[in-house]
């Protein structure tokens, strides 16, 4: 738009002079090297680490997520509740917050000082869980597995990097900031290192999305560029997260009670080759609209859309090997097989082919890992959206019950039936 | 970074010279000089293996060379925090390969790993003697350096922990010595070096200290009871592949913790 120098001129001084009022309201102008300006109730933000839960399951996903997974070096019953006790202590002291130790200056600091002198909670969450090794290694363990607990098996479209799977131990770190979850996790491996050796760790993201008018926000987007997460189970649905989600009932070892099965999935994303599909190409390959997340039958509708297979019993409109019609067919017996997903997409860097490694840090939570994870993954097994897709490591944990109060530990359960045997 | 210490370490005597600590405690004046006579017994028996190591590449004797290679090499291992203070010659001895962009071709790549590539991969002592005779000749000034270096005191106390964040970082992995597999060599060399210096200076922590000295003496040994299962008959150690998934993460969680611990030796010693 062309605009007569006259009008142009006011336009551009009033631009001007808004401007020079804006910034004298608003303080300093930002300099080049200043920090981003982070909200302080975002950085006060604090998730209750005490309760019969772990933090970090039906909580929230804040912005970034990682998945470190170690091996255990602990040779008796006492090592591993040493081990235990202190990492409670970190995750209690990490996720409340607070001023760090001043140490002599002579001495190598208590913390990376990533955060500064006063740690803020950042809605920092710290989910530990047990891989199946542990238990099968460490005699004084015996006969106390989880009764699904198992080493995560290889799928017909797995590429397993074996230095990207398993573990005795893994630790999901969650929080507004990346510094936060970093600085939580160099507070661990400085702080746990008698007992943790990483084997492996993933970092990822999901992008913040502005709300709607009603205060809602849709579900994220993947890196291929769908909407993820819009047929969860409502995690705040106490009963509904009783019988999904938290471990219960006589088929568990009592020490198991109120705890999850996390299955970890670290699939990689062809992202180069999926740009290049036709659009309609994807929106059939998933069952989905690619830009608002309706579902094929109901194109203009929402992501919450519940799509009626019955009525397409054929897959004229939602092909029989669609990603979310095999994932979920909303049918009776689908009710047994549903999972919490809470997954965070990663990148990587370049691999050697000169492609880009990003994909998604998959991260489930159920009851039954076998009525969950793995049903709902052999039914995926040969779907169209395997060509581009490479599952590339993960593994199988036990996230422990939560942490009850101040006197109480991560796994004391475990550790107090592990004495009595 | 390395130059202006070395530089405040030969303007005077460490021990009485104003360029370092104030008033380094009189108590550390005997376990720096046995420090110093450990160093000097080890460089020159580092001159002697590297003589006859040499001699065997200019011989052709490929089987005797390699089997010179790794006890050649703990001489220098044992005392990498005082050898690594000339940075010119410890680039000369004992970079490896991933130090330069084009890796084992690259024109700038000398010294024991250079020699360990041609000894293993190539399977040859032919094209070597150049690099025989340099690392000779770099090991002999090296000897000659350390000899009237004075040592400075937060070096020798750092370096416990200094061997165990080179053990941390290159050795756990089995990268160091990648052609010949000897890395357990050079790891058992690291850890009497560490023990060593640690073993030195222990006497003036012991009263005050004594939970932290409980634990890392408990895990120095257990690092010798995991290495000891290693070892071969002739008093060397078996290929790195041999070691367990096991025994690699005792021995990681060992090293990563006596790492952690001897980070705070000087700041014990008052050394900041």
């Amino acid at each position: 738009m062309r605009l007569a120098p006259t009008r142009r001129a006011v336009l551009l001084a009033l631009g001007a002079s808004t401007l020079a009022l804006a910034a004298r309201a608003q303080g300093p102008v930002p300099q080049v090297s200043d920090a981003p300006a982070a909200e302080a109730r975002d950085a006060a933000r604090r998730v209750p680490f005490h309760g019969p839960h772990q933090a970090g399951i039906t909580t929230p996903r804040p912005e970034n997520g990682l998945v470190a997974s170690f091996d255990v070096v602990a040779t008796s019953i006492d090592d591993l509740e040493r081990m235990l006790r202190l990492l409670t202590d970190r995750a209690r002291f990490l996720t409340e917050g607070g001023p760090v130790p001043d140490l002599d200056p002579a001495l190598p600091p208590a913390d990376s000082g990533l955060l500064g002198p006063v740690i803020q909670p950042d809605n920092l969450t710290i989910t530990v869980a047990l891989g199946a090794s542990l238990f099968e290694n460490q005699p004084w363990l015996a006969g106390l597995k989880p009764a699904r607990l198992q080493r995560m098996a290889q799928f017909p479209n797995d590429a397993l990097d074996p230095d990207l799977c398993h573990g005795d131990l893994s630790i999901q770190i969650c929080a507004n900031h990346r510094d936060s979850t970093m600085h939580a996790l160099r507070d661990i491996v400085k702080t746990l290192s008698e007992f943790l050796v990483l084997r492996w760790m993933v970092e990822g993201d999901v992008p913040p999305v502005v709300p709607d008018a009603r205060g809602a926000t849709p579900s994220a987007r993947n890196f291929l560029g769908f909407r993820d997460g819009s047929a969860n189970p409502d995690s705040n649905d106490a009963a509904l997260m009783d019988r999904i989600v938290w471990t219960g009932g006589p088929h568990e070892p009592g020490w198991a009670q109120g705890g999850s099965y996390q299955a970890v999935r670290i699939i990689r994303n062809m992202v180069e080759r999926w740009d290049r599909a036709p659009l309609a190409e994807q929106e059939r390959i998933f069952g989905r609209r690619k830009m608002s997340g309706a579902p094929l039958d109901n194109p203009d509708g929402t992501e919450h859309h519940v799509p009626d297979y019955a009525a397409d019993p054929e897959g004229r409109i939602t092909r029989h090997d669609a990603h979310i019609r095999l994932a979920n067919p909303r049918d009776v017996e689908s009710q047994r097989h549903l999972m919490l997903r809470r997954p965070f997409n990663y990148s990587r860097g370049v691999l050697p082919n000169g492609q880009l490694d990003q994909g998604l840090l998959f991260i489930s939570y159920q009851a039954d890992l076998e009525a969950g994870f793995i049903a709902v993954q052999n039914r995926l097994n040969g779907e169209p959206l395997e060509e581009y897709i490479k599952p590339v490591g993960g593994g199988y944990f036990f996230a422990l019950p939560g942490v009850r109060d101040d006197a109480d530990y991560l796994g004391r359960a475990l550790v107090d039936a592990a004495r009595r045997t | 970074m390395i130059a202006p210490l070395l530089r405040s370490a030969a303007l005077g005597l460490a021990l009485a010279g104003p360029a370092l600590a104030a008033d380094p405690s009189l108590d550390l004046v005997g376990p720096l000089s046995d420090y110093k006579i450990f160093v000097a017994e080890n460089t020159a028996q580092l001159v002697t293996d590297a003589e006859a190591f040499a001699a065997a590449i200019k011989a052709g004797d490929l089987d005797r060379a390699k089997a010179l290679f790794a006890p050649t090499r703990t001489s220098y291992e044992r005392v990498e925090p005082i050898a690594e203070l000339f940075s010119d010659l410890d680039v000369s001895i004992d970079a490896r390969a991933d130090d330069y962009e084009k890796a084992e071709q690259d024109p700038g790549f000398t010294g024991f790993h250079r020699i360990e590539y041609g000894l293993w991969s190539e399977g040859t002592t032919k094209g070597l003697e150049g690099h025989a005779d340099r690392l000779l000749a770099d090991i002999r000034e090296l000897d000659g350096r350390i000899t009237a270096l004075t040592f400075p005191p937060e070096v020798v106390v750092g370096g416990a922990a200094v061997l165990m964040e080179e053990v941390a970082a290159t050795k756990i992995s089995g990268e160091e010595n990648r052609y010949s597999r000897t890395d357990l060599w050079d790891f058992d060399a690291n850890f009497e070096g560490a023990e060593k210096i640690y073993t030195l200076f222990r006497p003036l922590i012991a009263e005050d200290e004594a939970d932290f000295v409980a634990k890392v003496d408990g895990n120095f040994q257990a690092v010798k009871d995991v290495l000891a299962k290693y070892e071969t008959p002739e008093g060397g150690f078996v290929s790195y592949e041999e070691l367990s998934d096991t025994d690699r993460n005792i021995l990681s969680a060992k090293v990563n913790t006596l790492a952690e611990d001897l980070a705070t030796l000087r700041g014990k010693l008052g050394l900041g």
